[in-house]
């Protein structure tokens, strides 16, 4: 068993037209976070429900904890927890829903009652436990959604989109909640649209449009590989006026897309800023001139998503 | 000892129904029934209601079976229309990734529904002895009347799980339920019986309503006879809930996800 979750050449399509996976291919470690990024439509949501045993695939092998989707449907179920994209709920309290949930994954009650009052705590959820899930907003019913699944024991824990509607301060609770799991060797496959969070709580990712995976690393990777433009500004402090080929002197000018020379700053955008800046930096000093800061943004994974995108 | 899966989602089905409008729904309404239609009816049909071979009883011992006879089609409505209700706010999908089978789901389903049937039906029975009503109970009678109950909720609990099957919108599910509700309830002998003076038209709808088939066995069990009709009844209920079930199986099987 090397992999907890093993997708080889996956085919999904709907009514025989619409192909929503297209040989699909990636393996999620034990512990590891995997995060599947890709606009709407891309196939994310169909990935995880093959996976969970919802929907059939047409071709191609899905294993799960080394169980085959197809096949061992009953054995991966036991497994799991899912959060799904949709709401999903009880119609009835929120605690009912907590209870209800510990009583199906067949908690003793004693261990549901603490179980539920841990959750409840920790998700922020004791001024509305006594509320109709009905009555809440989508935030909260979100919260409800995903604080519900630590009811039960699971070796895997697959969310699609799980952050949606939830304000800052919950989402990087509840990340780093899962996070916490981890450490204990919870395997998370995670589909988001929000990037930021990918990068923050991913150890790796997978990026699909049309079915397909169209790249694949760590943020870090994926930003190397596919990093799109980068800023280096330095900040200087000097009466002489610097020069443009000064600056750039002994540089590959296809390095450099674009350079601009105040009184006090030098801004150059390229995508081989690590490359160049030591050079510039050198450039500058032989000018006699003394840098005072230097600036250089990071490439976000907006940017690699963007440029996966239009490739 | 572990608890079936089936009894898990049979509790959970339940513990989620147990609301305010289920309540009246299944237990309000038929009292009302019973107890408003019931008095207003017996002080006009003064003469009794004609059951057969030169026979009358009053309006509300005749009522009464048929009251009972409904909290099958109120608990197979409400047992079959979970699955609608979970697959509109998305708990069918996430029993489905859950650890159950599709068949624990199902089961959960139908037994809830005849848990149902069963505490309505013995809460009218208790109420209509306080009318007071006469039984006549001895073993037939009893079995036949468990077996058209269990036989008559399965049968409209499969007839909802179609519908639920079926339904693509909020709308067209109540549209439907609504209709069939006034159409089965009233088109029944739950309420009337069918005399030489029902029209023809009302006489075949009547005459072919499951719940007619359930009402008429359970009013020959406990307060009538006991005949070859009333199995006949009881056959052809059995039939028709064979029909039903295993269409909504059919329905059922390919159901993946919500509405």
């Amino acid at each position: 068993m090397d992999s907890a979750i093993t997708v080889d050449d996956l085919v999904k399509s709907y009514d025989g037209k619409k192909i929503a996976v297209d040989h699909l291919s990636f393996r999620v470690g034990y512990g590891e976070i995997y995060g599947l990024l890709g606009r709407n439509g891309a196939g994310k949501s169909t990935t995880i429900k093959i996976l969970t045993t919802l929907i059939n695939y047409d071709s191609g092998n899905a294993k799960v904890l080394d169980y085959d989707v197809s096949k061992n449907g009953s054995e991966i179920r036991k497994r799991i927890g899912v959060v799904q994209q949709e709401e999903a709920f009880d119609f009835t309290t929120v605690e009912n829903n907590f209870k209800l949930y510990g009583m199906l994954w067949e908690l003793k009650r004693e261990e549901r009652k603490s179980r539920m009052e841990e959750l409840i705590d920790f998700f922020d959820l004791d001024e509305i436990r006594k509320k109709r899930m009905y009555d809440l907003s989508g935030g909260q019913k979100k919260r409800v959604q995903v604080a519900r699944e630590f009811m039960h024991d699971m070796d895997i824990f697959f969310l699609d989109e799980p952050t949606v509607g939830l304000d800052p301060i919950m989402r990087r609770k509840i990340l780093d909640f899962i996070r916490e799991y981890t450490k204990k060797g919870l395997t998370v496959l995670f589909t988001t649209q929000n990037l930021e969070e990918a990068d923050y709580l991913c150890d790796k990712i997978g990026i699909i449009n049309n079915g397909k995976k169209v790249a694949e690393g760590t943020s870090s990777d994926l930003k190397t590989k596919y990093g799109a433009l980068r800023t280096l500004k330095i900040g200087y402090d000097s009466t002489i006026k610097l020069d443009k080929d000064k600056v750039i002197d002994g540089i590959n000018p296809l390095y450099i897309k674009e350079i601009n020379i105040t009184s006090d700053e030098v801004t150059v955008i390229s995508s081989y800023v690590e490359k160049i800046v030591n050079k510039i930096l050198q450039n500058i000093y032989n000018a006699g001139i003394k840098t005072e800061k230097i600036l250089i943004d990071n490439p976000t994974l907006d940017d690699v998503f963007i440029k996966v995108m239009k490739k | 000892m572990r608890m079936p899966a089936f009894l898990r989602l049979t509790i959970r089905n339940i513990i989620v129904n147990i609301d305010i409008g289920t309540l009246i729904f299944m237990l309000g309404l038929p009292t009302l029934y019973l107890f408003v239609m019931g008095f207003m009816f017996q002080g006009i049909v003064t003469a009794g209601v004609p059951v057969g071979a030169a026979k009358t009883v009053s309006y509300t011992t005749f009522l009464a079976p048929g009251i009972i006879a409904l909290e099958s089609f109120t608990a197979g409505n409400i047992g079959g229309s979970m699955l609608w209700s979970d697959r509109r706010w998305g708990m069918f999908e996430r029993i489905m990734v859950g650890p159950f089978r599709r068949i624990d789901y199902l089961l959960g389903i139908i037994t809830v529904s005849i848990f149902f049937a069963f505490v309505g039906s013995l809460i009218m029975l208790g109420f209509a002895l306080t009318i007071p009503i006469s039984l006549h109970v001895t073993i037939e009678s009893v079995l036949l009347s468990v077996f058209a109950i269990i036989v008559g909720t399965m049968l409209f609990s499969s007839l909802f799980l179609i519908i639920s099957g079926l339904s693509k919108s909020m709308q067209a599910y109540n549209t439907i339920t609504i209709v069939l509700f006034f159409m089965l309830d009233f088109a029944s002998t739950s309420f009337y019986p069918i005399t030489s003076k029902t029209p023809e038209w009302l006489r075949i709808m009547s005459g072919s309503n499951p719940l007619s088939f359930i009402a008429n066995i359970l009013r020959d069990s406990l307060i009538l006879n006991v005949t070859s009709g009333t199995l006949f009844y009881a056959l052809i209920l059995f039939i028709v809930m064979v029909a039903f079930l295993l269409t909504s199986l059919r329905i059922y099987k390919n159901i993946r996800s919500g509405i």
